[in-house]
C-alpha cells in the first residue's frame, strides 16, 4: 500500500518537473476532493486546499502554482521580455524589479509609485533616484498578509487588507515612518478565501470595493458576493452590485462615471466554461448571477435552484475561461494611438484550473459607453511557459503621467512599462 | 480574532506550496558564494547545516524553495524571529537563491536511535490521521516550498508545532500549517515530534 502510494507521489512530481502528461493512472487512485463549504466553520477555518473542494474527474489534479520565492532575476526578466509580443510601435521594458508579489499600484501626488502585495504583507514605495528606481518596503509584516488593494488620495495612502481599509496620512513625506495608520472602514468579514480586494475611486472620492465568496461555489454569506461603494471620509457605504464572484479589478468609465469590473468565474466546471467576465453596473443593486448563473447563459448545475439566466445582468463581454482577469484601467492617456482612447486594458493573471493554461497577458477591450459592441483584442502576450507554468503573471495596470502604462506582475515580482512611439 | 483570521488566511495557498513551479531553473546557483554566506548560519544551525543547538532546526537537505520562502518571510516580517531578523536584512535576492540551493545540496541529518518506539507508533498514526504526507511527501523529505520534517530535531518539531497551533507562526503566505496544527492535541504533538525525529 505504502510503496504504491510512494510511486504515485514520485510520478506526480515527475509530471510537474517535466510538464508532461503522465502518471494520471496514479492520480485516479485517489478519491476526488470534496468539501461542504456552505457553513461558517468552512468560511472561518477553510481547509488548506479549500479551492480543491469541488474537484471533478475531468479537472482532477489541477492546482495553483506558486512563483519563485524571490521573483525573477534581472537576467530572467530580460529573457522574458524578449518573448513578449506587442502591436507595432509598442515597447515593453522593466520599470522596477524586486517588487515581490506585486499587486495593485497607485501614484502619489509627488511621483511615488505605491504597490501592494499578495501573501507577503508588504507595501512598497518606488521612487526615482536619478533615473534609477528605488524600491522601498514601507509596510511589512501586515496581518493578514494580504494588502492587495491600494489607492492614493488627498496626500493619503489607502491600503485595503481583507477586512480593514487603512489610511496613512501625508504618506509621501513619511515613507520611512508611515505609522499604524487609521482604520476608516471595517464593516467587512474576515473570511480569507477570496477576501483579497481592490480599490477604485470615483469622482466623489468614494471607493468601489469587491467582496468575493469564501469558496468556489455555494450560497454566499450575506456580507459578500457583492460590490460596495464606500466613503472613506465617513464610513458610509452602499451596496451597488450583487451576485458577484471573485472580482479583483475595476475602474470608473471616464465617459459616464459608471463602474466596470472584472470577475473570475467559478472553477471545476470544465476547461472551456464558464467564461470570466467584464461587467458594468448600470443601475444600483444589479445582480450579476452568481451563484445561480455563470457568464450570462450557463445555469449552475447545482446552485441555479430554479433561477433562469435571464433574471440577471449579463456580462459586457466574455473574456474566456480561466483567463483570470484582475486589474483593469480605461486608457485616458495621449501617448498611444488615438483608437486606444477610452478602451479598457485588462491584466489577465492566467489559469490554474485548466489543462492548458490561458491568459497571462494583457487584453484591450473597446465598448460603447452603454456596454454595447464590446470587442476584445490581445494587447501584450507571451508570459505563458508551456502548458502549465508561467514566466510572469500580469495582475494590474496603471497609467503613467507620460501616457505609457505600468503593469504589475506578482509572479516575477516586477513592474513593467509599456510605451509607444511612431 | 486576529490569529484565527490569520490562520485561515494563510491556508489559502497550501496546494500552491505542493506544486510550486520550477521556473527558476535558469538560475545557476553560486554554491561557493553561498557556502561563504552560510558561515554566519553555522553559528546556530551547525556545520553543514546539521544543528547541535537546542531549539534550532537543521537546514541540511531542506528543499531549495522552502529555504528561500522562509528567508523571504523573515525579511517581510511575516515570520518573526529576533536573531533571524538582523541576519536576513543583510541578504539580497541573489543571496537567498544561493542559500536555498546550498542547504538543499547538503546531506540531511540522520536520526538518533529511537528510545521510545511506542510513542513513535502513536506518532505514525497521528501523521496518517492528519494527512502530513499530503504535503510533506511519504518520506517526509518535503518538496518545493514544503519543509523536510524527517529527522529534524525533536524539540524543534515540538516548538514548531506549538508555534503553529498558537498562531505565533503561520506558515507564511504559502503554507497551511497553522490550520493543520490548530486542532492537534498535546498528546498528538508530542507523538508526532518524536516519530518524525526518529524516522
Amino acid at each position: 500500500m505504502k510503496s504504491a502510494f510512494n510511486r504515485c507521489i514520485l510520478a506526480f512530481t515527475t509530471v510537474l518537473a517535466v510538464g508532461a502528461i503522465g502518471g494520471q493512472a496514479c492520480a485516479q487512485d485517489k478519491p476526488l476532493k470534496k468539501y461542504e463549504s456552505g457553513n461558517k466553520e468552512f468560511w472561518t477555518h477553510p481547509p488548506d486546499d479549500w479551492f480543491l473542494g469541488d474537484e471533478t474527474q475531468a479537472q482532477k489534479g489541477l492546482t495553483p502554482k506558486a512563483g519563485p520565492p524571490t521573483g525573477s532575476s534581472d537576467a530572467e526578466l530580460a529573457a522574458t521580455l524578449k518573448n513578449i509580443k506587442l502591436p507595432p510601435g509598442f515597447k515593453i521594458e522593466v520599470y522596477a524589479s524586486g517588487v515581490l508579489s506585486a499587486r495593485q499600484m497607485a501614484w502619489g501626488d509627488k511621483g511615488t509609485l505605491f504597490v501592494g502585495s499578495f501573501g507577503l504583507g508588504n507595501v512598497y514605495a518606488i521612487t526615482d533616484n536619478g533615473g534609477k528606481k528605488q524600491v522601498k518596503t514601507i509596510l511589512k509584516g501586515l496581518n493578514p498578509p494580504m494588502p492587495t488593494g491600494i489607492a492614493f488620495k488627498d496626500g493619503a495612502l489607502y491600503v485595503i487588507n481583507v477586512n480593514k481599509l487603512i489610511r496613512y496620512d501625508n504618506a509621501e513625506a513619511n515613507l520611512d515612518k508611515l505609522g499604524e495608520g487609521k482604520v476608516v472602514y471595517d464593516d467587512m468579514p474576515s473570511y480569507a478565501a477570496h477576501g483579497w480586494k481592490y480599490l477604485a475611486a470615483d469622482k466623489d472620492g468614494w471607493f468601489y470595493i469587491p467582496f468575493g465568496p469564501p469558496f468556489n461555489i455555494g450560497i454566499p454569506p450575506t456580507s459578500v458576493s457583492q460590490i460596495r461603494r464606500v466613503d472613506p471620509k465617513t464610513g458610509n457605504a452602499e451596496l451597488v452590485g450583487l451576485g458577484v464572484r471573485n472580482s479583483v479589478g475595476g475602474d470608473v468609465d471616464p465617459r459616464t462615471g459608471k463602474y466596470w469590473f472584472t470577475e473570475n468565474a467559478r472553477d471545476w466546471l470544465s476547461d472551456d466554461t464558464p467564461s470570466d467576465k467584464l461587467n458594468m453596473i448600470s443601475k444600483l443593486g444589479e445582480h450579476f448571477g452568481y451563484p445561480y448563473c455563470h457568464e450570462g447563459d450557463i445555469p449552475d448545475p447545482k446552485f441555479a435552484m430554479g433561477h433562469k439566466c435571464s433574471e440577471f445582468t449579463p456580462p459586457v463581454l466574455k473574456l474566456g475561461a480561466h483567463v483570470a482577469p484582475l486589474g483593469m484601467k480605461f486608457y485616458t492617456g495621449n501617448m498611444f494611438p488615438a483608437e486606444y482612447k477610452n478602451s479598457i486594458l485588462i491584466a489577465e493573471h492566467g489559469s490554474w484550473n485548466r489543462h492548458k493554461y490561458q491568459g497571462a497577458r494583457i487584453v484591450r477591450v473597446t465598448a460603447d459607453p452603454d456596454g454595447k459592441n464590446a470587442k476584445e483584442t490581445v494587447f501584450a502576450d507571451g508570459w505563458l511557459d508551456g502548458d502549465q507554468s508561467f514566466h510572469g503573471r500580469p495582475d494590474d495596470i496603471l497609467l503613467n503621467k507620460d501616457g505609457s502604462i505600468l503593469v504589475a506582475d506578482d509572479w516575477a515580482g516586477a513592474i513593467y512599462r509599456i510605451s509607444y512611439s511612431k | 480574532m486576529v490569529p484565527l483570521m490569520l490562520r485561515s488566511l494563510l491556508s489559502i495557498l497550501c496546494a500552491t506550496a505542493v506544486s510550486a513551479a520550477l521556473t527558476a531553473a535558469s538560475f545557476a546557483a553560486d554554491l561557493e558564494a553561498a557556502k561563504k554566506k552560510a558561515e554566519i548560519c553555522a553559528g546556530c544551525h551547525g556545520e553543514n547545516g546539521i544543528s547541535q543547538m537546542e531549539g534550532v532546526p537543521s537546514l541540511a537537505g531542506q528543499p531549495d524553495q522552502f529555504i528561500q520562502w522562509q528567508l523571504v518571510f523573515f525579511r517581510a516580517g511575516s515570520r518573526k524571529n529576533e536573531q533571524m531578523q538582523s541576519i536576513v536584512e543583510q541578504l539580497d535576492n541573489t543571496d537567498i537563491r544561493n542559500l536555498g540551493a546550498y542547504f538543499a545540496s547538503l546531506a540531511p541529518p540522520k536520526a538518533p536511535p529511537d528510545n521510545d518506539p511506542d510513542l513513535s507508533k502513536k506518532g505514525a498514526q497521528a501523521a496518517v490521521g492528519r494527512r502530513c504526507a499530503n504535503c510533506h511527501t511519504d518520506s517526509f523529505a518535503g518538496t518545493n516550498a514544503v519543509a523536510r520534517i524527517a529527522d529534524q530535531r525533536e524539540e524543534y518539531l515540538l516548538k514548531a508545532l506549538h508555534d503553529y497551533k498558537s498562531s505565533v507562526r503561520s506558515g507564511g503566505g504559502m503554507a497551511a500549517m497553522a490550520d493543520v496544527a490548530y486542532p492537534l492535541s498535546e498528546e498528538e504533538i508530542t507523538a508526532l515530534a518524536h516519530y518524525l525525529a526518529h524516522l
